[in-house]
């Protein structure tokens, strides 16, 4: 996620082609493993701690804030960098509040803050769209009707099997696995081509000029375009624009039929919540 | 790390700039708001109003500030601390929040440097930014009801909570007309689409979209035809019942820079922004034509927000089902029609002020047509409304 030259883009970017150069390049080592297995333990010291005794707790937070530390070694040294590291504390930590909270309007508002911070670091990356499209549907529906149902539900009876549901240590490997996973693929060198992470592409596959549809000269013209002086400081690029074309070209029959799955879905919520009329006749 | 900032301050002064401006008039807009809506209410009541302080009552705004500060502040033993203090603070923050992509002055659509009357320019989905800030308003009301831990203020949270997920519907739809005519979600150039001449703005072709996002916006600001969640006769106070001094004031604050914001949006999305026949086209840079178009833009949004504040006065409060209906069976039908209109418009190439006429035409079909579904209703079926008590419903 951090080295695909999306740096050069968000709003506090520096300018000198050579610091993308050298981020482009493949960054992983294993020490980056470490950092990942600190938070899942903090997590799960922090979840039984609650429960348990408060040094287990404390213990959990220290871990996190370790892992906090050992990642920010990583970070390249820009200004954006920084401000992204603290979305994603705040996006951890409201995760870990989420899955804590004793209460479930907490829980709630624990994960609030998660997809909040969620569309800051999507805001940062210049994903403005879908930062903006994330807010609406989750925090600003989803969350809410959550609240709405909480507020009203009882709370007292629960049974053995909801308890169970949630195992911390069978999620916790799975999402160091699923974490370790990411990461690797993510900073390996030529384990994820420019081309698919790149937003800034001037227009769909459809529409791209003939020389342009070999891979090498799509990967050079994405390089060239965030060099290009369109890419400076303080210029937002237009990326909704590219999006909605991508949408309507390349993803127009999955579109479709989202809408068409979206339809139905309305209609049948009608239906089931429209009342049989037997009153009305008696 | 000084050069870096040496760097970046070409860029970032404006930015501070125009964060200090909503910082510093927010709150004293809201302040004289309140003073000028009591003046209204006193004009259309036939009283005098707040006259003892200063000339014309001019300092009862800042009387009023300070007595507010030194106000003991009540926290009453059954409250959620720590959500009872979010609540109103996040509430504010939202409202202020929103006004990040908000023009407050004339913005050239190629801007290279130097003040820009905008926090954030040039940011490609600037409406829809706005949108998901706002979106997150209802979260304030609904926590500061839960954490008051107190039934009436819980209903009137609920009740905010449904009415903000409904209205927000017919809200979206009835930008997308306007959004689609321009290309862009940007509210810089959907103003600088209005740069011709009168008959280019919005509102000439559009009336039944700008009357959809009027009303629609109105519910969102939870002012009086649509004030449901803070309803005295049937829930005391509402999500703010036990709330007090400072605290209360900041929900008042955000609700007073809703009024603000909704009045900018409404401007600048259908009278034209900061045109004005005789200013018309791009922006020029020179401070005269600056200042001329800031005036002309400020003149603009003081005109709806009175209008606000006397609708607050002329029109009675909805019941909570007329709400509702009037949501999900008026304005949202409306809202695609105009929608669908606007497309057929758009895709067969027809002059567009043609979309007028049948809104107009629409708008007329639509009021006989709730009327007559209404009449039939209340004469055939009397216990469809009212839970079947016959005569109340007539």
């Amino acid at each position: 996620m951090w080295n695909t030259g999306l740096w050069k883009m968000s709003l506090f970017a520096q300018t000198n082609a050579e610091s993308l150069a050298s981020r482009v390049e493949g960054t992983w080592a294993w020490t980056m493993v470490i950092p990942i297995i600190l938070g899942a333990a903090g997590y799960l010291l922090v979840q039984e701690g609650i429960v348990r005794h408060k040094f287990m707790l404390g213990l959990g937070l220290v871990s996190l804030a370790a892992s906090a530390v050992f990642t920010a070694l990583f970070l390249p040294p820009t200004l954006d960098a920084y401000i992204v590291f603290l979305f994603c504390i705040v996006a951890t930590g409201g995760g870990v509040g989420f899955l804590t909270a004793r209460e479930p309007v907490y829980a709630a508002l624990g994960f609030a803050t998660a997809v909040l911070s969620t569309c800051g670091i999507l805001f940062m990356q210049s994903a403005m769209f879908v930062a903006a499209a994330t807010m609406i549907v989750y925090a600003g529906a989803t969350i809410i009707i959550f609240l709405f149902v909480l507020m009203f539900a009882q709370q007292t009876d629960l049974r053995v099997y909801d308890i169970k549901l949630t195992n911390p240590c069978l999620a916790g490997a799975i999402g160091t696995v699923m974490m370790i996973t990411i990461t690797y693929c993510v900073t390996h060198d030529g384990s994820f081509p420019l081309r698919k992470v790149d937003s800034s592409r001037l227009m769909s596959e459809a529409l791209l000029p003939e020389e342009l549809q070999s891979e090498e000269a799509k990967i050079e013209f994405s390089r060239q375009k965030l060099q290009s002086a369109e890419t400076g400081p303080g210029i937002v690029p237009q990326t909704t624009a590219g999006l909605g074309r991508s949408l309507y070209t390349d993803y127009l029959i999955a579109v479709e039929l989202a809408g068409t799955v979206l339809l139905v879905a309305t209609i049948g919520a009608i239906a089931l919540a429209t009342k049989p009329t037997a009153e009305a006749g008696s | 790390m000084i050069e870096y900032m040496k760097e970046l301050w070409p860029i970032l002064w404006p930015t501070l700039g125009a964060i200090g401006v909503i910082l510093a008039f927010v709150p004293i807009l809201g302040l004289y708001m309140t003073f000028i809506e009591r003046k209204i209410a006193a004009y259309i009541q036939d009283r005098v109003g707040p006259n003892r302080v200063g000339p014309f009552g001019l300092f009862q705004a800042i009387a009023d500030g300070i007595k507010i500060f030194l106000k003991e502040q009540v926290i009453p033993d059954h409250v959620y601390t720590f959500l009872y203090f979010i609540a109103p603070t996040f509430s504010l923050m939202t409202a202020m929040f929103a006004l990040v992509v908000m023009p407050f002055g004339p913005v050239p659509v190629e801007y290279e440097s130097g003040f820009r009357y905008v926090v954030a320019p040039g940011i490609d989905i600037g409406i829809i930014m706005m949108f998901a800030i706002s979106s997150l308003s209802a979260y304030g009301i609904i926590l500061g009801g839960w954490a008051s831990n107190n039934k009436y203020s819980l209903y009137g949270a609920i009740r905010s909570c449904a009415q903000f997920i409904s209205y927000e519907i017919p809200l979206g739809l009835s930008i997308i007309g306007v959004i689609a005519a321009t290309g862009s979600l940007n509210i810089e150039k959907i103003v600088a689409a209005q740069g011709g001449s009168l008959w280019d703005w919005n509102l000439f072709w559009q009336p039944l979209a700008l009357l959809v996002f009027f009303t629609s916006a109105l519910a969102e600001t939870n002012r009086l035809p649509f004030d449901l969640p803070e309803c005295e006769q049937e829930l005391v106070g509402g999500f703010h019942t036990e709330y007090g001094g400072i605290k209360f004031v900041l929900f008042f604050l955000a609700e007073y820079t809703h009024i603000v914001t909704v009045s900018f949006l409404t401007v600048l999305l259908f009278f034209g922004g900061w045109h004005f026949p005789g200013l018309t086209g791009p922006v020029d840079a020179s401070l005269g034509g600056m200042l001329l178009r800031t005036f002309v833009l400020v003149a603009k949004v003081c005109g709806v927000v009175l209008f606000i504040m006397i609708l607050r006065w002329a029109l009675p409060r909805f019941r909570f089902d007329q709400l509702m209906g009037l949501a999900w069976k008026g304005l949202i039908p409306l809202g695609l029609v105009n929608l669908f209109l606007v497309a057929v418009v758009l895709t067969l190439g027809l002059p567009k002020h043609l979309l007028a006429g049948t809104a107009v035409l629409l708008f007329v079909a639509a009021m006989i047509s709730t009327y007559q579904l209404q009449r039939t209703l209340n004469q055939s079926n009397p216990r469809v409304m009212n839970g079947g008590i016959r005569g109340v419903s007539v």
